[in-house]
């Protein structure tokens, strides 16, 4: 180490003497020591720097700021601008709400649920006291009776009205579903009508057998529907 | 109790007493680092409070207690960084020349007899990337370590912005030494009648 070197180390040398044990003065101090011009330079600059360390902590703070800090006297303290993350951190909250909500929204809606819907129509054919009312269930009935409805084809049908004037309604997985009665070439049929809503369209249609009874069920661009039967699935596939 | 106490207070970590502990033994230095840098007494009152603001109602998240001092040397700093607007003029460090020129004596006791509002205006007058770390030095809280750490410079960097801020406060105390300047008004040519 040089003269130039120790200098511009000991520079940072506290005049104080509070850096006396620090390792990166020592070699810059025993060189000083051994050389007489960077000792007496080095002396010069402590006295220069004891001087003005002297000069700066004479400075006394204002009175009152030390009582003013500890009663917190600026009760409307200044926003300060690491209180930003907090805004940051609620529209985070609510994308991640959005986002969370959405996913749980998708996943109950992920696709229509034909098999589930099928165990439920015939459950409610076992279970069921079947028995509606209302003219439009009487059109609508009269539709389904006629041999030449396709009933994937267009339907009169009004889910609202049909809700309102007496259509026999149950309830599925929470939404509102109605059923109907109808009879072709003798054989009884139960038609089921869903509301899509927010239900995104499965590939169908499904075909379910549970104990004699057939029910196959399938959905178009506003409903979801189960027509069930007990004279076997081919004859429900001829009704579509 | 103060809403700074109350906050301070509110923390498990931290009670009324530790936040008054931390208040006597840095309010001083706290305030003193900070009028350097605004230059303004209101304005060192105000970073100061908003020191100790911050500490209050964050200052619990330090885990190591140890680092207090520097951690709210560093929080005074950042909030005055963040306070000012800054200035568009912009100081290239490097090309600032490094004084190699020696004390002379009669320097030394030309500041001894100067009055600590001057030499205070002095270190104002020093470019403020050479300022903080020099009024850091010169509290002598600090080490070149801590106050490489307050400022977020490498240890380096400490050592050559103090060599070259006692430079200019070399120069800005030598102004000040010589007092205002007299200067003699010129002789007026009296018009010689004949």
């Amino acid at each position: 180490m040089n003269n130039h070197e120790a200098k511009f180390r000991l520079k940072a040398y506290r005049p104080g003497g509070q850096d006396a044990g620090a390792a990166a003065f020592c070699e810059a101090l025993a060189q000083a020591e051994r050389d007489p011009a960077l000792r007496a330079w080095f002396a010069r600059e402590q006295a220069f720097d004891a001087t003005v360390a002297a000069k700066v902590g004479a400075i006394v703070p204002p009175a009152g700021l030390r009582e003013a800090i500890l009663a917190g006297a600026r009760v409307t303290p200044r926003r300060a601008t690491w209180a930003w993350p907090a805004w940051w951190w609620a529209i985070a909250a609510v994308i991640v709400v959005a986002f969370t909500f959405n996913a749980v929204w998708r996943s109950r809606s992920d696709t229509v649920p034909l098999d589930s819907f099928s165990r439920f129509a015939i459950d409610d054919l076992r279970l069921g006291h079947h028995g509606g009312y209302g003219a439009a269930e009487g059109v609508l009935e009269t539709a389904l009776t006629n041999p030449a409805t396709h009933l994937a084809g267009v339907l009169p049908i009004d889910f609202t009205k049909l809700e309102a004037t007496g259509c026999r309604t149950l309830h599925f997985a929470g939404h509102d579903v109605l059923e109907v009665c109808f009879h072709r070439a003798g054989a009884e049929f139960h038609f089921y009508i869903l509301p899509r809503g927010t239900l995104r369209g499965a590939d169908g249609p499904h075909m379910l057998e549970l104990g004699g009874v057939s029910a196959l069920a399938w959905n178009d661009a506003r409903y979801v529907y189960a027509v069930i039967g007990q004279t076997g699935a081919d004859t429900l596939r001829r009704l579509l | 109790m103060g809403i700074t106490a109350q906050a301070a207070a509110s923390h498990p970590s931290m009670g009324e007493d530790t936040f008054t502990l931390l208040v006597d033994r840095y309010y001083a230095a706290l305030y003193r680092f900070a009028l350097s840098l605004a230059r303004s007494q209101a304005d060192a009152c105000d970073l100061t409070q908003q020191t100790f603001y911050v500490w209050a109602t964050k200052g619990h998240t330090l885990r190591d207690t140890a680092k207090a001092k520097t951690w709210l040397f560093t929080t005074l700093y950042r909030e005055f960084l963040r306070s000012r607007r800054r200035d568009t003029r912009v100081t290239s460090l490097e090309e600032l020349p490094s004084g190699e020129s020696d004390l002379a004596d009669d320097e030394i006791d030309r500041v001894r007899q100067l009055d600590g509002a001057l030499v205070l205006e002095a270190l104002g007058a020093v470019a403020e990337a050479f300022r903080a770390p020099l009024t850091l030095f010169y509290l002598e809280d600090l080490s070149y370590q801590e106050i490489a750490e307050t400022l977020g410079v490498p240890v380096g960097t400490v050592m050559s912005r103090l060599s070259r801020g006692k430079d200019q406060l070399r120069a800005a105390l030598a102004t000040r030494a010589q007092g205002p300047q007299i200067v003699p008004f010129p002789a007026v040519q009296r018009r010689q009648t004949p």
